[in-house]
């Protein structure tokens, strides 16, 4: 039995990363109502490029965010060009953008499989498997530096879109995209900005993500439901409450996990997931959609 | 004037001709297994009949709440283990026979459905397709670890004590029923208040609200219907199997098959989950069990979802009506 303390410590250096992970999905649906169920399956697929890049080219999981980032930025810009922008009108936009990323997703899975088998891979650079002992806590080294550059990431983004031009008007059309438009923000351009950054969070967590956690191609079902159980219980298009949202839900399922084994840590986000769409639907800091 | 519209005329009930011709299809398919006991050799057949009328009824049903109400159900497979499980605990214990106990496990689906539907279906919009896939992979979780069901190694059930030459022939029926069962309620359902109700959700659920229409109950009966299907077909299908594992039942791929023939046939149709069932099951014997599967069917399938939505989002019923040359054997809205 792991102490309290313990389990807040590595709870919290865990939601660090949850964050990064959720914080593009946020971003799209926040920006342009679109829930990208494909999110978490680039994340896999930015994992499978780190560790490539480790295996063959010898390049530390933690330099290819730096590759990884660009690329799926641009990527991002791309899918969204061509699949989302025909979409634009649509009656039933979020539903059919909804589809789309399904249908996505499963392709690329399918295209995983196929390159790179269903067996487990986990990226092993040295520092994966030490920890580092302060007194009679512990922390293990690849979490931590996980967490440090998680929280790098964030807070660059925060600056982002708190001081730069480009930045208030992702936030102004999340606000209110008929308005934005009327005050002169391209919407366009900024949603294909805004799912670029999305991707290029889903590409970036996905190097972390090659050394923290085993991986094959169908895991990102899982991973997409548990990014967005923490994105509803933050209230979905917040991200302030998807950051709250990772960081409550990480503590709690390392708690699950100390106390029933691991088995049961991806149950603790379905639960609180079906929690709050009894108690609070609209999440902790969600607006009611009228 | 063709034969058809002269029987048309002399009918004096006016039994219109797409009724007959289909009346005379539903005829041949009941008699069809006379086949297989006159003479052997058509267990092929009646089995890939059988998936046919599977899917159907599944994607019929999946239909009343994902193509009516336009609320996307990645949750189904749920209802499908559920009753398989249900009836097959029942066989191994009790030594019930799924085929009085597929109506009751269709029930508990429903049961099931109505209760998860009160809590999912509370908010507008995506966190519904959240929610299901979060209980699908729940229910992979809790049955993967229960073991009084087997947990992941599954449980074995006894065979069917028919002869090999005929035991195919209750579960044909027994999924012919389902299917016309499906059909039937799906019919009348697009022809009733409530599917009235779900298509006015289903376009804008702001007014549909406004208009005094209880979208949430709307919302929940739709669910717990289309759950019944799910699973009656999964407690036939199990004692068909003769064993049941979490991994063939609860997958994201069976739930995007559901998706996937709706989409194809046209979604929020009554035709057209019929049609995209068919289409499914005839491919998938023609070309996938030639070639073989492998880690691309997958790709396949996402492939077609994402060029359907963008161009074809009407489906197959929907782009011929657009055009308006849906034949009347194909119209039944």
């Amino acid at each position: 039995m792991t102490s309290g303390l313990q389990i807040l410590i590595l709870g919290l250096a865990l939601g660090g990363v949850y964050a990064l992970m959720a914080i593009g999905l946020s971003l799209t649906y926040g920006v342009m109502r679109i829930l990208n169920l494909a999110h978490a399956a680039f994340m896999v697929l930015g994992a499978y490029l780190a560790y490539w890049a480790l295996q063959i080219l010898h390049i530390d999981p933690l330099v290819s965010i730096l590759i990884n980032g660009p690329l799926f930025f641009i990527l991002g810009i791309v899918l969204y060009r061509i699949l989302f922008v025909p979409l634009a009108g649509r009656s039933r936009y979020t539903e059919a953008t909804l589809l789309l990323s399904f249908g996505l997703a499963l392709g690329i899975e399918g295209i995983m499989g196929a390159m790179w088998t269903g067996i487990y891979r986990l990226a092993n650079p040295s520092y994966a498997t030490r920890s580092l002992v302060f007194g009679s806590f512990y922390i293990p080294e690849g979490q931590m530096y996980a967490t440090a550059a998680s929280l790098g990431i964030l807070i660059a983004l925060w600056g982002f879109l708190q001081k730069t031009r480009l930045g208030r008007a992702i936030r102004a059309t999340m606000q209110n995209r008929t308005a934005a438009q009327i005050v002169g923000v391209h919407v366009e351009r900024i949603s294909a900005l805004a799912f670029g950054l999305g991707m290029a969070s889903a590409g970036v967590s996905g190097s972390l993500l090659s050394f923290l956690f085993p991986f094959f191609p169908g895991k990102h079902w899982q991973w997409i439901s548990i990014l967005l159980s923490l994105v509803v219980l933050g209230g979905m298009g917040s991200l302030i409450g998807t950051v709250v949202g990772a960081l409550m839900l990480a503590v709690a399922s390392v708690y699950v996990s100390s106390a029933l084994g691991p088995t049961w840590s991806p149950a603790t986000f379905y639960a609180a997931l079906f929690l709050v769409l009894m108690i609070r639907p609209q999440g902790l800091f969600g607006k009611r959609e009228v | 004037m063709t034969l058809l519209d002269q029987i048309r005329i002399a009918t004096p009930h006016r039994l219109e001709t797409r009724s007959l011709i289909l009346l005379s299809l539903a005829l041949v398919l009941f008699l069809l297994p006379l086949l297989q006991v006159v003479s052997d050799g058509y267990n092929y057949v009646l089995h890939v009949l059988m998936v046919i009328f599977m899917y159907i009824a599944m994607a019929s049903g999946w239909n009343i709440i994902g193509g009516y109400a336009g609320y996307t159900s990645l949750g189904h497979p749920v209802f499908f283990a559920l009753g398989a499980y249900f009836s097959g605990v029942l066989l191994v214990y009790r030594g019930w026979s799924p085929f009085w106990t597929a109506p009751i496990a269709g029930l508990v689906a429903t049961l099931f459905g109505f209760a998860f539907g009160l809590v999912a279906l509370r908010t507008r919009g995506p966190a519904f397709v959240i929610s299901t896939i979060a209980l699908l992979l729940l229910a992979q979780l809790i049955l993967d670890n229960w073991e009084w069901v087997g947990g992941s190694n599954g449980l074995s059930l006894p065979m069917i004590g028919w002869p090999y030459r005929f035991y195919k022939i209750p579960f044909y029926y027994g999924m012919l029923l389902t299917a016309l069962l499906a059909i039937w309620v799906s019919y009348r359902i697009r022809h009733s208040k409530l599917g009235l109700f779900l298509r006015a959700i289903a376009m804008d659920e702001t007014k549909a609200e406004v208009a005094g229409i209880d979208t949430r109950m709307c919302k929940v009966i739709a669910f717990a219907i289309s759950a019944f299907f799910a699973g009656v077909c999964g407690a036939l299908w199990g004692y068909q199997q003769t064993y049941l594992r979490p991994t063939i039942f609860l997958t994201i791929g069976a739930a995007a098959d559901l998706v996937l023939i709706n989409l194809v046939g046209g979604r929020g149709t009554v035709a057209g989950p019929v049609l995209g069932a068919a289409l499914r099951v005839g491919l998938d014997e023609l070309v996938v069990n030639q070639v073989g599967s492998t880690e691309l069917n997958i790709t396949v399938t996402g492939l077609l979802m994402v060029l359907i939505v963008l161009f074809f989002p009407g489906g197959i019923v929907g782009a011929l009506r657009e055009r308006r040359h849906l034949p009347r054997l194909l119209d039944w809205d």
